[in-house]
């Protein structure tokens, strides 16, 4: 999503005020904008694409009961993107007690393979689908979430950087760096997909 | 071949920031230069494995409908609910405060013998607490003294209520028409035209009228504010 296409778009923050006024379609916006950025963060941290939807859907939830708190309406993505990794959180603590109280077994790389296969897209296989997770799971924290919301999102830097309450300069040496690092790693699956 | 120019617009690519028009010029010079084509189509591969290896099942819109569904469904997420409690956290330091002079007070107020010895001197007023929550002081008219509001307290014309910070009360009418009030408030009962009004002098109160209701206001220190529906919000700050 370029700047450009953007501003032709009402602002979060038009369509927050609205839904402050009592307009729930105004919301409606708000979770198809940032669909995909919560899932996206959500699988980063838990891995299930159904499980992340779940998460998504939480979040935005509570992002709707909270939304008189919001100070910066400007900042809308940036702060669901926090209650996002906050419900990540908790979810993986559920299942931290679970496994320790219940002995439930943790979720391994041959049922996370099964479960993203039923994603329906055939580009990828479901090995590199994960292959590609974990290499963005290992990018520092700035660097995965700048990623995350900018590809996966679609925000551009500049939006980030707002969204974020950092400076453009900072975000786009990151998303360089980050961007770096990915096509480094990920060569061999570039390579095979191209 | 100015390649310059064009790593320029794979950067802006990359930060989400080119043109349209960029983008065809960016694909017409990829044609005829392989260095460029090869940057490009990384760009852009890595771009849309990364998006396919987080992407929803979902689509964004059945996202929507999803989440439109269940807060259709979830009558109890309200976002005045939320504001209500959101103001209790966010009050954390002003309730220790609050406690600490709220505490001085009361302990003066008992050395002075003054506390719950006083008689209320304004005329009874048909209304109850409905609802208490936390510490709500009440002073009555002409009397230095605060007390601790009860859920059972006699309302008085003249009364002013204080609700400290994390505390809030609900006066209900004789019509079952209630007033919230919110912590860190201030209200006071006046007479005004033989009839009783209600001064917010600081802090928030919403108002929940029973329909057909007579002309009601709520007045505050910059002015008055009249119900034309059954449920309004006012704030002083």
């Amino acid at each position: 999503m370029t700047d450009e296409f953007k501003q032709t778009m009402t602002s979060d923050e038009q369509l927050i005020r609205a839904t402050l006024g009592g307009d729930m379609a105004a919301f409606g916006k708000i979770v198809e904008r940032y669909w995909n950025m919560v899932v996206g963060l959500a699988i980063s941290k838990i891995g299930e694409p159904a499980e992340a939807e779940d998460i998504a859907q939480e979040s935005f939830m509570k992002a709707y009961s909270q939304l008189y708190s919001l100070q910066q309406p400007s900042r809308f993505a940036g702060w669901l993107s926090k209650i996002a990794v906050q419900q990540c959180s908790n979810t993986i603590r559920r299942r931290i007690r679970c496994q320790s109280a219940l002995g439930c077994k943790a979720t391994g790389f041959e049922e996370a393979e099964t479960k993203t296969a039923e994603t329906g897209n055939d580009r990828l296989t479901a090995g590199q689908r994960y292959f590609i997770r974990e290499r963005v799971e290992r990018l520092p924290e700035k660097f995965q979430k700048l990623i995350l919301m900018r590809f996966v999102g679609g925000l551009s830097a500049m939006q980030i950087a707002e969204q974020l309450g950092k400076r453009p300069g900072t975000v786009r040496v990151w998303l360089h760096r980050a961007y770096k690092i990915l096509r480094k790693d990920l060569s061999g699956i570039l390579e095979e997909v191209t | 071949m100015d390649c310059e120019k064009y790593k320029k617009l794979i950067e802006k690519y990359i930060e989400g920031t080119i043109s349209n028009e960029h983008v065809a010029e960016l694909k017409t010079h990829s044609e005829t230069c392989e260095q460029c084509k090869e940057e490009f189509a990384q760009c852009t591969v890595l771009e849309d494995v990364v998006r396919e290896a987080f992407s929803s099942r979902m689509s964004a819109e059945e996202g929507r409908a999803s989440v439109m569904a269940s807060l259709s469904a979830g009558s109890n997420i309200t976002m005045r609910r939320a504001q209500y409690n959101l103001d209790w956290l966010a009050g954390r330091r002003a309730s220790i405060a609050a406690g600490i002079l709220l505490a001085i007070g009361l302990t003066l107020g008992f050395y002075m013998g003054r506390a719950g010895t006083d008689k209320p001197t304004g005329a009874k007023v048909p209304m109850r607490i409905a609802e208490l929550n936390g510490t709500v002081l009440v002073r009555h008219e002409g009397l230095d003294a605060w007390k601790v509001l009860k859920a059972d307290s006699n309302i008085h014309l003249g009364d002013t209520f204080h609700s400290a910070a994390r505390s809030a009360f609900v006066l209900e009418m004789e019509d079952k028409s209630r007033i919230e009030v919110n912590q860190n408030s201030m209200l006071v009962l006046k007479l005004y035209n033989g009839q009783t009004q209600f001064f917010l002098e600081y802090g928030r109160c919403t108002a929940a009228l029973e329909s057909p209701h007579p002309p009601f206001f709520i007045r505050t220190p910059h002015g008055r504010v009249e119900a034309l529906g059954t449920e309004f919000t006012v704030t002083v700050e």
